[in-house]
């Protein structure tokens, strides 16, 4: 059985069928990439994923959990740690605080400490700006912070979503960087990108989304050099 | 929602803990005491100034004496109502926080409080057993009935009538609030006259609560006041505690900012949303006793316009704001009491006390035109 | 015409042909008038048989069959005799056998009116409005006050003046359209920039500063006698008096006003009725549907937001400031009880109940509304009241109750707003379009209800955008 497995998930926004039979396999250990252009369903995976959505149909299992039918709040409690969208961060709690949310499961403050080191080891940004309201700090600073936030609860998969969107050329290497000593350091990624170029050298397979649907599969190596990858998503003629 | 201070960090930064915890609860109450005494003075200076231009009235009486003789009583008075308001508008600014929802039937939490603590010390009057308790013990008693009763009555209401609408179109669970209030005057009247049959209800007289200290020949305070404004400082305390220190106070904060990431962070929304629900009835529970002891005469509709008049007091602190709000009520506090003395001694009697509600709700629609934001700034809304 | 119903086709029995409807409508009205008007020589007289009860019942199903005809695909012809029937002869006929019926009709056809009006607001607007009674109260007290002897109080060099003569009422009745748009457009002018939640409270504080003003406006000027309330009011005068005596009817004035009233109010009634039905075929409505839809697309599509919500806010308070005068002419006496939020609220109870947006939805849920609190719980309160003094025993098989131990307090007469309230929450969670949606409105909030992504999730709650 596989580490973390979605078969055949179909997701809907009332009437709106946005995920039409979406099957996505991850191993321990591994960066996987999805990849597709806006409005493919990238994003409606991850969110059906963390419990934001739930599937209509089909199942998600992670480490012989099903994570379908189960609330955000027991699904995060698994070890699945999602950082959504456009960053997210409590505005008005300081960055300390927001990382203190992201470790809001953990009731030991030894532990809390540890992760809380870690994160800043990762993004020593964030540890000058302890006090700083989240809300005033940069785009690059608020993805890191979004991200350390997620790792504050040592998850066993990371959902990432855009981590590269709206950031300086300099800044998405960066965070590139960033996830792949996070993977170094044996953290297995879900990782959801428009930047293909990008995800697909950081990661180890990808899937090709487009309209809700899996339309390519195979190892990011093989993917890049794809024609139709490279037309279409790699803008490359 | 927003907690004036920033909470402590607990994990990294424990040699500031303690002044940093001790701001989060206190700062909120230095806050409070300056605008209380600031509203007091400048109040106190407009009359005053008034009372010396238009001195003598037609029927030569002396305005500025006659001011100056009631107004420490009216500052007194103003203060019990203020907090008395704070405590209501609490519930108010902490559900809007969270859900930026009116919730309308806050104010028959308030009257629940008021009833259930009239019917406790009714029951020991009626069982003989007021003279030979605590004074102490009987206002913990009374109040602690009052808050759980209220707090479980808001958490069911929200299940039950707020929760399946909390995604639908805005008006949906205002007007579903509205049903909610009007539900809950019936069902109370309902219910106190199967078991009374009588839904007026007076606060039996308590000796030890009924004493007077004297101040001077101007200013003498009921024991009844000074329990009010004590207990609701205890409260406002124990909320900043709450919400600004603990972890149910962080889920509250999270999920007002961002319910969607807040769920992300292992945080139980629902439950959090139900917590809001439970400490706001509480407090509105609280302050229906402390009213009930405090204005004695009470009935199922007695919520209606102090629960508006404490809407008023969230608007004017800005809504979502909970330091906001206890400031909101202690201003309205002192204008609705200024306005209800002074009026008719300045315009003989021709309009008086009766228009003190008009007041507020003029307020209302002043701030609302003029500064939706309040007088600290409405903080939700701007969400990340 | 058709089309507009093609969605909702309540009552209409299935398949039947023109013919057994026609049959069938006309044996339901005469079956539910029969039974509303000889129930009490039908029924043995005990104080366990809820007669008044059963009789409202009958009442309500007969006002129901205007209801129910309205919507029958029978010959229009056939339609409108039938109507004119059962409005115009048979509900007078039970007038002059129970004349708390004709009451309850004057009332029912009021609170259309008045529902109709705020329907405007709230249904096709989508502003809600819970001070609407206040609009009322100004149009009763323009007419309580220079229809009887308060304006020469006031106006005291030219009191020989007042009260005005009854043949007056019918300029106020027009004046009150003026001045109840007049105060619409006042209130709305400051008010219609804020949200709708913040403008819901806004519009009931107004609706409390109204009835506090009239409540103390008996100094320094005398204008509402406060508390005590204005009498008498002048009533329209009967000019048709001598064609009713020519013609051989010899009643009393006495008999004759609440029929008269009645009719007044039928025939107000059906203007409204037009007015919102031509409304809402206008531009103007199309553009208070698409401020109520999304505010701002209207605005960009060049909606002008303000003026067309002030629009309908004068609309709506227009009907309401007539439906005024016409109340304080029929009772001759005002005073600031019938102007409290539990009539605002009732009235947005009818609209709620019926269906926002919806003509005939507004309409019935009037009907229901006024027949449930005027009718069916002082039905109630007469019921259980009989039988405490009847000191009947309840026997319920299991357990028996003596009806003389029921708390005198307990009177279901008392309680309309948990009728109001419960009608609101039901309503809200199980049917937030009504029992007559409005096909628009039943299209908008089946969609608004399956759109957004959080629906799909009906445990996890969340906000934020989507792909």
């Amino acid at each position: 059985m596989p580490f973390f497995e979605l078969n055949d998930v179909h997701t809907y926004y009332g009437q709106i069928h946005a995920l039409k039979g979406i099957s996505v396999k991850v191993e321990e250990g591994e960066v996987v990439t999805l990849i597709g252009a806006n409005g493919a369903g990238k994003t409606t995976t991850l969110k059906t994923i963390s419990g934001l959505l739930r599937p209509r149909q089909g199942t998600i299992i992670f480490d012989t959990h099903r994570l379908d039918q189960l609330p955000a709040h027991k699904i995060v409690a698994m070890g699945v740690s999602h950082v959504p969208e456009g960053r997210q961060i409590f505005p008005r709690l300081t960055v300390l605080e927001n990382l203190e949310m992201g470790a809001y499961l953990l009731n030991n403050a030894a532990e809390i400490q540890q992760n809380l080191d870690h994160v800043f080891q990762l993004f020593p940004r964030l540890k000058e700006r302890v006090y700083q309201p989240g809300g005033t700090l940069s785009g690059g600073e608020q993805q890191m912070l979004a991200i350390g936030r997620g790792l504050m609860l040592r998850p066993r998969i990371l959902l990432l979503d855009e981590p590269s969107m709206g950031l300086a050329p300099v800044l998405v290497e960066a965070i590139f960087n960033i996830i792949r000593e996070l993977n170094q350091q044996g953290i297995t990624i879900l990782l959801v990108e428009q930047n293909a170029h990008m995800a697909l050298q950081v990661a180890h397979r990808g899937y090709v989304l487009q309209t809700g649907r899996i339309i390519l599969q195979d190892s990011a190596k093989a993917l890049q050099a794809n024609e139709m990858v490279r037309k279409a998503y790699l803008g490359e003629e | 929602m927003q907690t004036e201070t920033v909470a402590p960090t607990r994990a990294v930064s424990r040699g500031i803990f303690s002044s940093q915890m001790l701001r989060t609860l206190f700062a909120p109450l230095g806050q409070l005491a300056i605008w209380t005494v600031g509203t007091a003075v400048v109040l106190s200076l407009v009359v005053l100034l008034l009372a010396l231009i238009f001195r003598t009235s037609s029927s030569g009486v002396d305005r500025f004496t006659l001011v100056l003789s009631i107004l420490p009583q009216v500052i007194v008075d103003s203060m019990v109502l203020g907090f008395v308001y704070a405590m209501i508008a609490l519930g108010y600014t902490m559900v809007y926080g969270v859900l930026e929802f009116i919730n309308f039937a806050h104010s028959e939490i308030f009257m629940i409080g008021a009833v259930v603590g009239a019917e406790v010390l009714i029951s020991l009057s009626e069982a003989k057993a007021l003279e030979n308790f605590n004074p102490l013990l009987l206002i913990l008693l009374i109040i602690a009935a009052g808050m759980a009763v209220s707090g479980l009555v808001a958490v069911v209401v929200e299940r039950v009538a707020y929760r399946p609408l909390r995604n639908a179109p805005r008006l949906v669970p205002l007007i579903s609030a509205i049903g909610v209030s009007f539900f809950l005057q019936d069902l109370v009247r309902m219910l106190e006259s199967i078991w009374r049959n009588a839904f007026y209800r007076t606060y039996p007289d308590v000796p030890s609560f009924s004493q007077r200290i004297s101040f001077g020949d101007t200013l003498d305070v009921s024991y009844k006041s000074i329990i009010v404004v004590v207990a609701a400082i205890v409260m406002l305390l124990a909320l900043n505690y709450l919400v600004g220190a603990t972890k149910i106070g962080k889920s509250i904060r999270a999920v007002a900012q961002n319910r969607a990431t807040a769920s992300l962070m292992g945080i139980d929304v629902d439950r959090a949303i139900a917590l809001t629900f439970l400490v706001g009835g509480a407090l509105g529970g609280a302050a229906g006793v402390l009213y009930g002891l405090r204005f004695s005469t009470i009935n199922p509709y007695t919520g209606f316009i102090p629960g508006i008049k404490a809407f008023t007091a969230a608007v004017l602190g800005g809504i979502g704001n909970i330091t906001g709000a206890m400031l909101g009520g202690i201003v309205l506090g002192f204008l609705e009491t200024f306005g209800a003395s002074y009026l008719s001694i300045f315009t003989e009697g021709a309009f008086g006390a009766e228009y003190k509600d008009i007041l507020a709700f003029g307020i209302l629609i002043i701030v609302l035109i003029f500064r939706p934001k309040g007088l600290l700034g409405e903080v939700v809304g701007e969400r990340a | 015409m058709v089309n507009r119903h093609s969605i909702s086709m309540p009552f209409s029995g299935g398949k039947a042909p023109p013919w057994a409807r026609l049959v069938g409508i006309i044996l339901y009205i005469a079956i539910t008038f029969g039974l509303a008007y000889s129930l009490e020589d039908i029924l043995p007289r005990a104080a366990e048989i809820p007669l008044t009860l059963f009789e409202s019942l009958a009442f309500l199903a007969f006002l129901g069959s205007a209801m129910i005809l309205y919507y029958q695909p029978i010959p229009k012809v056939a339609k409108l005799i039938l109507g004119i029937l059962v409005l115009l002869l048979l509900m007078p006929a039970l007038g002059l056998r129970n004349g708390y019926y004709l009451e309850v009709a004057t009332q029912v056809g009021i609170f259309a009116a008045l529902a109709l009006g705020l329907n405007i607001v709230v249904g096709f607007a989508g502003l809600l409005d819970l001070g609407y009674v206040a609009f009322y109260a100004v149009g009763a007290y323009l007419w309580a006050f220079f229809g009887s002897t308060q304006a020469g109080l006031v106006l005291t060099s030219i009191k020989d003046f007042f009260p005005l003569g009854g043949e007056w009422f019918f300029l106020f009745l027009c004046l009150g359209v003026i001045v109840g748009g007049l105060a619409g457009i006042l209130l709305g002018l400051p008010v219609l920039r804020l949200r709708g939640d913040y403008l819901a409270i806004v519009t009931l504080g107004f609706g409390e500063v109204i009835r506090v003003m009239v409540n103390n406006l008996d100094k320094p000027l005398n204008l509402t006698n406060g508390p005590q309330g204005i009498s008498p009011i002048q009533r329209p005068p009967l000019f048709f008096m001598p064609l009713l005596q020519a013609l051989g009817f010899d009643l009393e004035p006495r008999q004759i006003y609440p029929i008269y009233f009645y009719l007044l109010v039928i025939l107000i009634a059906l203007i409204v009725i037009f007015f919102t039905r031509r409304l809402d075929d206008s531009p103007i409505g199309r553009a208070w549907i698409a401020i109520r839809e999304d505010e701002l697309a209207a605005q960009a599509m060049g909606v002008p937001l303000v003026r067309t919500k002030l629009t309908a806010f004068a609309a709506g308070a227009s009907f309401a400031g007539a439906m005024g005068v016409l109340f304080a002419a029929k009772q001759i006496f005002i005073n600031p009880e019938s102007f409290t939020l539990m009539q605002s609220i009732g009235v947005l109870a009818m609209v709620i109940l019926g269906g926002m947006g919806s003509i005939p939805g507004v309409i019935l849920g009037a009907i229901l509304v006024t027949t449930l609190n005027l009718q069916i719980l002082k039905a109630l309160s007469d019921w259980l009241n009989a039988m405490r003094q009847a000191g009947t025993v309840l026997n319920l098989g299991f357990i028996q109750y003596a009806m003389k131990n029921l708390p005198v307090q307990l009177e279901p007469a008392k309680y309309e707003r948990m009728v109001f309230g419960i009608v609101l929450v039901l309503m809200m969670i199980f049917r937030p379009e009504g029992v007559l949606p409005a096909s628009r409105r039943k299209l908008e909030i089946t969609a608004n209800r399956e759109t957004p992504p959080e629906a799909v999730s009906a445990t996890p709650p969340v906000t934020g955008g989507g792909e």
